[in-house]
């Protein structure tokens, strides 16, 4: 199997997805990206290219379900929600993050 | 994410994508609405979105990857760009297609029939251990052969140490009757220890206990699994049920296991041999198995029970044969997979090696169409190779190709091997144990699996072989040009080698095919056209004399003859070429001549008969006159021998006149001599000595088998010559029989011709395959020379052309072409008549009357042979000579 591109950031992209669905609950692919967009004050921009092989691969993996439903503006999107194999993966990834950060910020203090 | 998860997506492809593509334009939507709430009118916010989203085709790929098997998915893709790069190609790939599938179907087949056959031929524990107690006799001159009596049953049960457990058995017809028509079937009265000696039990209700082994026990029968389908409807309840034999009722108390076919086949009931040790010596009229006690071996055995038979005068001193003739009796026990399929073993390897032989001309034979498509695309590859293709893209492309036509090859040649193994399994001889048992099983799929992908990988790798070469085809000019010289020799061996295996098959089918017409040649000593026959068993129950035996014969008889057509009809205990073989045979005495003290005279088969036997079978009368009716009825004492018996008894003597006896007191006066007539086999090499004697003086019921008056005339074999063919006039004597007794069952109904080519059956059969497989090899052969040389003559157009406008006739060009083609298949044939001539002796069990070096067969089936290949390479050879110099200079 051909490596994926961003194989590297995969885990940071995960991360990013799975906080952003715990906090604003199910949303379709276009408002997840918008949305770590905004919170991360414009300095993260996901792309749809990474965005949605991501999506299937985590429904795939039954982190996510998805669901057909309508937008505010009416129009027909699937929307992402986490199942309890979701939050627990989120809650694993967050723990691995603070680890890793942690450990560089450590390292970048004393090196 | 686990790889069925994957799977399951692929399998909903279409699904998932169309979900994906309307998610991506709710996307592409939504930013653009975005785009809209910021001022840009709908072509900018449009024009803007799609720049921003980039390329949905490919996320969607992407994001199908994610969740797919890739690998499968990429395989695919290769299999179908093979499979319309194939399809591109019809000739090439068909011509492969065939070849593969016919060599690999006939492989396949031959197999299946190998393993089931002479690799677990006996499906009982441990049955490498098991063994078959024959002896043979010097005192009879007989090497082997002569069995067992139940005398030496009890003598080895009680002393052997080598083996773990004696059985013995003896088959006969009996009449099943009970609630569905009367039928023939074939008993085997079995020791009741057979069972435990086998190591196999019913599959439903019980085996035989000791006691109903013993005489005055209560009847009851094992039934053999096909019985109990074909004529009880594989009634759940049968344990219980009442059936009765030749008009004894017994009870059914098992039903043995389907894969349980002992000691053949053919045998439907089993009952118990009723014995006691009280009964003495007894006749050689049973067969034996026993089971070897582990870490022995059959010459440990051998060595025991030769012992033992020396002890024997002591144990029985009153049984004459231990002290009248010296009998010399030895142990030549067998195992009994040799026993059972020493004879054919030979026969099937053979086959799987003349099958092999063609699987590996087509390897050849495909191997030389990929060479030469490789070649022809060489300069495919090299742009490829321009253009960024790497090694391993081309080699996958190569070997895709090849993938896909041996694995379609095998594919077609499990169907032709589907279909032949239902021919071989109706056509098989009969002596092939678990031949209705031969499947196309898991391991006969593996086979074909590996060997196509064996062939897959073989071919592939030709294109590939000297690659190095394929970058400097693009410097070459545009102009074909004669292929290198190393991949001409390539191919020179490659036919060389299909012509020399060709030849081999073929001489192998030459002398089989010599042998068959041999054995069709010999005169059988009786007319066999136009008869019908059958057997008729009497029932000791209602038929309890001789005399109503002989008398109910005879009307049926004399109603038989008064049929419209029918010409002639008699009756005897054996028929020539009778798988009963002996049906009785005892030596016999000469009046007057004292008993010889230390061998036995030779043993001498009997045949009872109805009046007018000899007329009506054909047969030759040498001297004397044959047994007419009247002398029938009136029981007179004579007797009719045939040649071998006057060759073996009155080689100084004058037969006709003698009395001879087989018991004690009666004594019957030779009248006639016939010709020999075969015993168990076509093409015997020596007669069997063998006396006819009227049934009215023979055996029946209310004999005492202790006179030896002769064999029983309670069964017979009837003969029924007429002018209208036996099948039309079957219904006819049916009627007849059943108007005195409906309930007697006609078993063994074929006409007499059927006999006869029973008896050349076997070979047939093998020389019917081993025809197929070389006519196989010769089509192949003949299309791969054929093949080469029109691949010369196309890449030699062009200096053909110079050539011939360079005044070159078009007979020398032909006679060049010819000439190449010629030196191939002659180098081919040196080397394959060089192996034939080295492994003919293997084909000289299966040989009759024509010696395996016969200079006939090897010359006529060469120069076959050669004329094929000639023919094949003449129709390139005539094109050459038609080429156009205008067109084929012109074309380039």
């Amino acid at each position: 199997m051909p490596k994926h591109p961003n194989d590297r950031l995969q885990g940071t992209l995960d991360l990013l997805i799975l906080t952003t669905l715990a906090r604003g609950g199910p949303q379709h692919g276009y408002a997840i990206a918008q949305r770590i967009h905004h919170v991360t004050d414009e300095a993260l921009r996901i792309e749809e290219g990474s965005l949605y092989p991501a999506l299937q691969r985590m429904t795939g993996s039954k982190w996510l379900r998805a669901h057909w439903g309508t937008t505010d503006t009416g129009r027909k999107a699937r929307f992402y929600a986490l199942t309890p194999q979701g939050w627990q993966q989120l809650e694993d990834e967050e723990r691995q993050w603070a680890f890793l950060t942690q450990a560089v910020n450590k390292a970048l203090r004393f090196a | 994410m686990s790889p069925l998860t994957r799977l399951w997506n692929l399998v909903r492809r279409r699904r998932l994508d169309e979900d994906l593509r309307q998610e991506m334009e709710t996307h592409l939507a939504l930013i653009e609405d975005e785009g809209r709430v910021r001022g840009l009118n709908a072509l900018q916010a449009r024009q803007n979105a799609r720049t921003r989203f980039g390329g949905p085709l490919v996320y969607r790929e992407q994001a199908f990857d994610a969740v797919t098997l890739t690998w499968l998915v990429d395989a695919w893709k290769d299999v179908t760009l093979a499979a319309r790069r194939l399809m591109r190609s019809p000739t090439f790939s068909v011509a492969a297609l065939l070849t593969l599938a016919l060599a690999i179907g006939a492989n396949a087949a031959i197999f299946a029939v190998v393993r089931r056959v002479l690799l677990n031929p006996l499906p009982y524990p441990e049955s490498d251990r098991l063994i078959e107690l024959d002896h043979g006799a010097q005192g009879l001159r007989m090497a082997s052969g002569i069995a067992m009596s139940p005398g030496l049953f009890f003598h080895y049960q009680d002393r052997a140490r080598t083996l773990l457990g004696t059985a013995i058995y003896q088959t006969d017809e009996q009449t099943l009757t009970g609630e569905a028509q009367p039928e023939r079937v074939r008993v085997s009265h079995v020791t009741t220890n057979l069972a435990s000696v086998l190591r196999v039990w019913p599959a439903q209700g019980r085996w035989f206990s000791d006691a109903e082994g013993l005489p005055g026990a209560r009847p009851v029968a094992v039934l053999s699994h096909g019985l109990w389908v074909r004529r009880y409807g594989a009634d759940p309840n049968i344990v219980g049920r009442p059936l009765t034999l030749n008009g004894v009722p017994a009870d059914v108390i098992g039903v043995m296991p389907a894969s349980f076919a002992f000691p053949d086949a053919r045998v439907e009931v089993l009952v118990p041999e009723l014995l006691t040790r009280a009964m003495g010596f007894g006749t050689f009229n049973h067969y034996s198995v026993a089971r070897l006690r582990d870490r022995l071996t059959l010459a440990d055995a051998r060595a025991e029970l030769n012992s033992l038979i020396a002890d024997l005068p002591r144990v029985y001193p009153s049984y004459p044969l231990t002290i009248g003739y010296n009998l010399q009796l030895t142990s030549t026990a067998i195992s009994l997979k040799e026993a059972k399929i020493g004879a054919v073993a030979r026969t099937l390897w053979i086959l799987l090696a003349s099958v092999g032989s063609v699987l590996l001309i087509a390897c050849a034979n495909v191997a030389t169409l990929f060479l030469v498509r490789a070649d022809a695309r060489q300069r495919e590859v090299a742009v490829r190779h321009a253009l960024g293709a790497g090694d391993a893209g081309i080699a996958r492309c190569f070997l895709a190709e090849s993938t896909v036509l041996c694995l379609a090859g095998g594919l077609l040649g499990l169907l032709c091997a589907r279909v032949a193994v239902r021919a071989l399994v109706a056509f098989g001889p009969a002596n092939l144990p678990r031949l209705e048992e031969i499947r196309l099983d898991g391991t006969v799929l593996m086979l074909t699996v590996v060997v196509s992908l064996v062939s897959a990988l073989a071919f592939g790798a030709i294109p590939l072989w000297r690659r190095g070469r394929l970058a400097a085809s693009l410097h070459e000019s545009g102009r074909s040009h004669t292929t290198s010289r190393s991949r001409q020799r390539v191919r020179q061996v490659l036919v060389a080698s299909q012509i020399a295996l060709a030849l081999v098959l073929v001489v192998s089918a030459g002398f089989l095919g010599r042998s068959f017409q041999k054995l069709r040649a010999i005169d059988p000593g009786f007319n066999p056209t136009r008869a019908l026959t059958f057997r008729l068993g009497l029932p000791d129950r209602e038929y309890s004399t001789r005399r109503s035996v002989v008398a109910t014969h005879h009307a049926i008889l004399e109603r038989l003859a008064a049929l419209p057509g029918v010409t002639a009809t008699s009756a005897s205990t054996c028929l020539p070429l009778a798988e009963e073989g002996w049906c009785y045979g005892s030596p016999l005495r000469v009046h007057g001549r004292p008993l010889p003290k230390n061998e036995l005279p030779p043993t001498v088969a009997f045949r009872a008969v109805a009046g007018g036997y000899v007329e009506a079978m054909g047969m030759r009368l040498l001297r004397g006159h044959g047994i007419d009716r009247s002398a029938v009825e009136r029981s007179e004492p004579i007797a009719v021998i045939n040649q071998a018996l006057a060759d073996a008894y009155f080689a100084h003597e004058e037969p006709l006149g003698t009395h001879v006896s087989i018991g004690l007191d009666t004594w019957l006066t030779i009248v006639g001599i016939v010709a020999n007539t075969p015993f168990r086999a076509l093409g015997e090499a020596t007669g069997t000595p063998m006396l006819y004697m009227p049934m009215s003086v023979a055996g029946g019921p209310d004999m005492p088998a202790s006179v030896l008056a002769g064999p029983d005339v309670g069964v017979m074999s009837y003969m029924v010559r007429s002018a209208i063919s036996p099948r039309v006039l079957l219904p006819a004597a049916r009627r007849v029989i059943d108007s005195p007794d409906a309930k007697l069952p006609m078993a063994q109904v074929r006409p007499l011709a059927d006999i006869l080519d029973r008896a050349s059956a076997q070979l047939a059969f093998t020389m019917a395959l081993i025809a197929m497989a070389a006519s196989l090899a010769l089509l192949l052969g003949a299309i791969g020379m054929y093949g080469a040389m029109s691949y010369v003559v196309s890449q030699r157009t062009r200096e053909i052309g110079v050539r011939l406008a360079l005044g070159a006739d078009s007979a020398r060009v032909a006679y060049m072409v010819l000439r190449q083609g010629s030196v191939v298949a002659i180098a081919g044939m040196v080397v394959g008549l060089g192996v034939a001539l080295a492994g003919s002796r293997v084909l000289e069990s299966l040989l009759h009357g024509v010696s395996s070096r016969d200079p006939g067969v090897f010359m006529a089936t060469t120069l076959a042979l050669l004329g094929v290949a000639l023919l094949a390479s003449w129709l390139p050879a005539r094109r050459a000579s038609r080429v156009d110099p205008l067109v084929a200079l012109r074309s380039e």
